[in-house]
């Protein structure tokens, strides 16, 4: 009896479940591996947005204190840049979920393309914020201490008091969110290496998926700053 | 795999939530030039609020996905707001810390009430002063023109 079952399981084993490169020895399957991993990613998600959410706190008891300041130094601010940025992070979002879309379906070049356009999108949204923390420089508007605010479109602000305080933490929290970006495009630039070498399929794509995840973190973290600071 | 290949939103459910997101920016800026008062806040965060669930529910794929993520992430949004309230209901109504005073709230009204009853005692009308309650009328006078001598 033992010699007659005995060899049955490893001859379904070596017919149905020959492992692929990519799962770890102590997943049951990929589709396990692949949830494991989104929940891990999901629960460093959270973790970043109560990073970002001690900052939110920290400008709703400024603002709430000092309502009329903080609604004179938002004035200054460049709109147009501000919605501008908004668009272009929305777009990347897009093309990052397109280049999950694409590598789900085995499309390596698509996926490639829509990674280097999210790149692309991302730097863009650097530049706009280096031509918008320039233009402040340039006025004396720096955070904290430093604060010296000069020419027509800042003057009045250095009389507020609590005015240094609004920018602080107006450049804390853009700063912060800028840093996320910058590490952002390094590992969506590495993805694109990867997937450019033959790294993903459909079969295994995780890295896309939790940078994805990410990204769109990153853009809701905008979505809350950019009417937040600049519009009220 | 126990499934057939992983879930794919249609590219056109993206456009859309794409597009509804710009939407949702247009009308953030639009509403920012409307005098709303009290409501500023709150419609700014409204619709912020709206396009970061379109996100997650869409890009993020969380509509589609195993319950356990939703759960994970809907834990620390509630965390997130019992933080943001908690910290207000501190910070918004401490009051004036530099206006206090050194006496209790019982010394203030137990000398508000003490006021209250001189004032029962002696009525503000038996104050009252007219030209006729002097008894020497000419008083005033002659003692100018005592001076003047």
């Amino acid at each position: 009896m033992a010699t007659e079952t005995a060899p049955a399981p490893t001859e379904t084993e070596a017919e149905h479940d020959p492992r692929p490169e990519h799962l770890e020895h102590h997943f049951v399957s990929s589709e396990q591996q692949f949830d494991s991993a989104k929940l891990g990613m999901w629960v460093f998600l959270i973790t970043e947005v109560l990073l970002f959410s001690g900052m939110f706190v920290a400008y709703a008891v400024f603002r709430q204190w000092n309502p009329d300041v903080f609604a004179a130094a938002s004035g200054t601010l460049n709109q147009t840049m501000g919605a501008l940025n908004t668009v272009v992070l929305l777009t990347s979002s897009l093309t990052v979920a397109f280049s999950i879309h694409a590598i789900k379906q085995d499309k390596v070049k698509q996926c490639i393309y829509y990674l280097l356009g999210t790149l692309g999108l991302a730097g863009g949204f650097m530049v706009v914020k280096y031509f918008e923390y320039t233009a402040k420089f340039e006025h004396g508007v720096f955070p904290g201490g430093a604060f010296d605010p000069h020419g027509a479109h800042y003057e009045h602000l250095a009389d507020m008091a609590m005015a240094p305080q609004f920018f602080s933490i107006y450049f804390v929290m853009t700063g912060i969110h800028g840093v996320h970006v910058v590490i952002g495009m390094i590992v969506i630039g590495a993805l694109a290496i990867m997937a450019w070498r033959g790294s993903f399929s459909s079969e295994w794509y995780t890295p896309v998926e939790l940078t994805g995840l990410y990204w769109h973190l990153v853009d809701i973290v905008w979505i809350f700053l950019f009417p937040l600071l600049y519009l009220i | 795999m126990a499934h057939d290949g992983p879930h794919i939103v249609p590219k056109s459910v993206l456009l859309k939530v794409f597009g509804a997101l710009i939407v949702l920016t247009g009308l953030t800026v639009g509403v920012a030039y409307v005098p709303l008062g009290p409501l500023t806040v709150p419609v700014a965060l409204g619709i912020a609020g709206m396009k970061a669930t379109l996100v997650v529910l869409f890009f993020m794929h969380l509509k589609y996905d195993n319950p356990v993520n939703a759960l994970t992430f809907t834990i620390g949004t509630i965390f997130v707001l019992v933080f943001v309230t908690i910290t207000l209901l501190d910070t918004a109504f401490r009051g004036d810390l530099g206006n206090v005073n050194a006496q209790t709230v019982q010394e203030i009204q137990a000398e508000e009430e003490r006021a209250q009853q001189r004032q029962d005692a002696i009525p503000a009308d038996s104050l009252r002063i007219a030209p006729s309650d002097y008894p020497d009328q000419n008083r005033g006078a002659s003692m100018e023109s005592d001076g003047g001598s």
